[in-house]
């Protein structure tokens, strides 16, 4: 080998010094080592970008963590230190139920996340026993940020672990190809802990919020677990509603509320149109805060409350109409930006504009605000 | 503790010292074989000059990389994201606004402090994140 290098430093040399000799066998040879360790040196700094950004998760997790603590501390008031319970917390998990045979799997899904839903929220009750029912539903929140937090950086260690033992550029490749997205739910991730913490708005709250402004002042009806509706006169109509219970973070049942208040108009049939406002994920370039109108159940998660919600709507056939507040993923649990505060103003004519185009007077309109109503009452 | 134990469980790659050393013997080798190159430029063999002159600049590229990698990885600090956060405070009565810094127990729609100007009570009509200025958009 070296002696073919030799020859060919010298076919490119000519009659040249030693010392040119010798620089150009390390440039050969350094080519050679290049050829055929090309991929190492890629796997090894694919592995030290993947440790820079566990480092990163590692202080934010732990930060979450931290937070998460203090602020049971300082409103639960607990007798016993709650950091066992919060650690067990972090570990807590979810088995999905089996898929392959698919029938009935919204319903074993929805007991599912009722029988955890419960458990938290008595647990929380159990760690935090001063905190209001605002401050638990919040502590509740940041505790599911904090576990979000640690499952990123578990998966991100165990690729990495796995990667630096094996040094096997597939591996390696998997988490780092990833990397720039997971990068992005983690800062999103991180932000939520200065929001849950003190009960700020956050983006996914557009939804709750518009819903907000038309159902102030108006007599409000608990239709399902931390769900209101209020029934508030329009333009010769009757808008019915429909969004979680604040100022304390949730979600709401907004499934089993439409279907309620749908099943119980069953036999007057006046309710003649929903809309559904929900934050949307925006596209890069499109600007946040922008409208968009459509049809469909404008709802994300899991699916069980977007099921209940068609099942409903199916069996009465009546148009559902959309409303999308696009945002980045970087806004939906951050403390809500002034653009998509604006935009509930917008999305509010919307709404109106629906109501008085699409429906005729006396009819009946479900208006379900869908999202986080962390930081905003009713 | 658990948490101690997560922390052993990341092995260390700092690089740092091994890394300035490569740079500064590719740099020792670059500045020779530049001086080379200049040295047969201006001797009776031009030719020879090229290869002095293509492997210094190829090890100074070099060094610019790593340095420049070395660099980004040093300064991007991993730090918890804190926003100023603003309520807007709106009297019914009056029409009288006033924006405020968040504190903690605000909610939209929260009736909250007394106005300034007349007999009834300020609303929470908003509270968002304060409008921060254009920042240069990070690649
Ligand atoms: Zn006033």
């Amino acid at each position: 080998m070296i002696n073919v290098i030799l020859q060919v430093a010298q076919v490119l040399g000519g009659d040249n010094s030693d010392i040119g000799m010798i620089l150009q066998t390390l440039f050969s040879l350094s080519f050679i080592i290049y050829l055929f360790y090309a991929q190492r040196i890629q796997a090894m700094t694919m592995l030290r970008q993947v440790e820079v950004t566990l480092r990163k998760v590692k202080t934010i997790k732990d930060e979450g963590r931290r937070v998460s603590i203090e602020m049971v501390k300082e409103v639960g008031k607990p007798e016993r230190d709650p950091t066992p319970d919060v650690d067990r917390f972090l570990e807590q998990f979810v088995i999905s139920p089996v898929s392959m045979d698919p029938a009935g799997i919204m319903g074993k899904l929805d007991q599912l996340i009722n029988v955890s839903d419960y458990t938290n929220e008595a647990e929380v009750k159990a760690i935090a026993p001063q905190a209001t029912e605002a401050e638990a539903h919040n502590i509740e929140n940041l505790l599911g940020a904090a576990h979000a937090l640690n499952y990123y950086y578990k998966a991100i260690r165990h690729f990495y672990l796995l990667g630096k033992k094996t040094m096997n550029v597939y591996i390696i490749m998997q988490i780092h190809m990833i990397l720039p997205l997971i990068i992005k739910e983690i800062e999103a991730t991180s932000s939520a802990i200065q929001a849950f913490r003190n009960g700020m708005p956050i983006g996914d709250g557009v939804g709750p919020l518009v819903v907000s402004k038309l159902m102030r002042g108006h007599e409000l009806i608990d239709v399902a677990r931390e769900t209101v509706a209020a029934w508030v006169p329009y333009e010769g109509r009757t808008l019915i509603l429909l969004k979680a219970k604040g100022p304390g973070g949730s979600v709401g049942k907004p499934g089993a509320g439409v279907a309620k208040i749908l099943g119980d108009d069953k036999k007057e049939k006046k309710i003649k149109a929903v809309i559904m406002i929900d934050a949307a994920g925006k596209l890069e370039g499109e600007p946040v805060g922008e409208i968009a109108e459509g049809f469909g159940a404008a709802i994300g998660g899991i699916g069980v409350e977007k099921y209940k919600i068609e099942e409903a709507v199916k069996a009465r056939d009546i148009p559902m109409y959309a409303i999308a507040i696009k945002q980045d993923i970087s806004h939906v649990i951050a403390p809500m930006v002034e653009e998509l505060h604006k935009a509930t103003d917008t999305a509010l004519e919307s709404v109106k504009r629906i109501v008085t185009e699409r429906t005729q007077e006396g009819d009946h309109v479900l208006v379900a605000g869908i999202g986080n109503t962390m930081g905003i009452a009713q | 503790m658990m948490m101690t134990e997560q922390n052993t469980q990341i092995p260390s790659m700092s690089l740092s010292w091994t890394t300035l050393a490569v740079i500064v013997v590719i740099g020792i080798f670059s500045l020779f074989s530049l001086w080379m190159g200049f040295q047969a430029l201006s001797s009776d063999r031009p030719e020879q000059s090229t290869y002095y002159l293509l492997t210094g600049t190829v090890g100074f590229a070099a060094i610019g990389y790593m340095f420049f990698r070395t660099k980004a990885v040093t300064t991007r600090k991993p730090d918890v994201p804190k926003v100023d956060v603003v309520t807007i405070l709106e009297c019914p009565a009056c029409e009288l606004k006033r924006v405020r810094d968040f504190k903690r127990g605000d909610y939209i729609h929260k009736d909250d402090e007394p106005c300034t100007r007349c007999e009834g009570n300020m609303v929470i009509t908003g509270i968002h994140r304060r409008a921060e200025p254009e920042k240069k958009p990070k690649q």
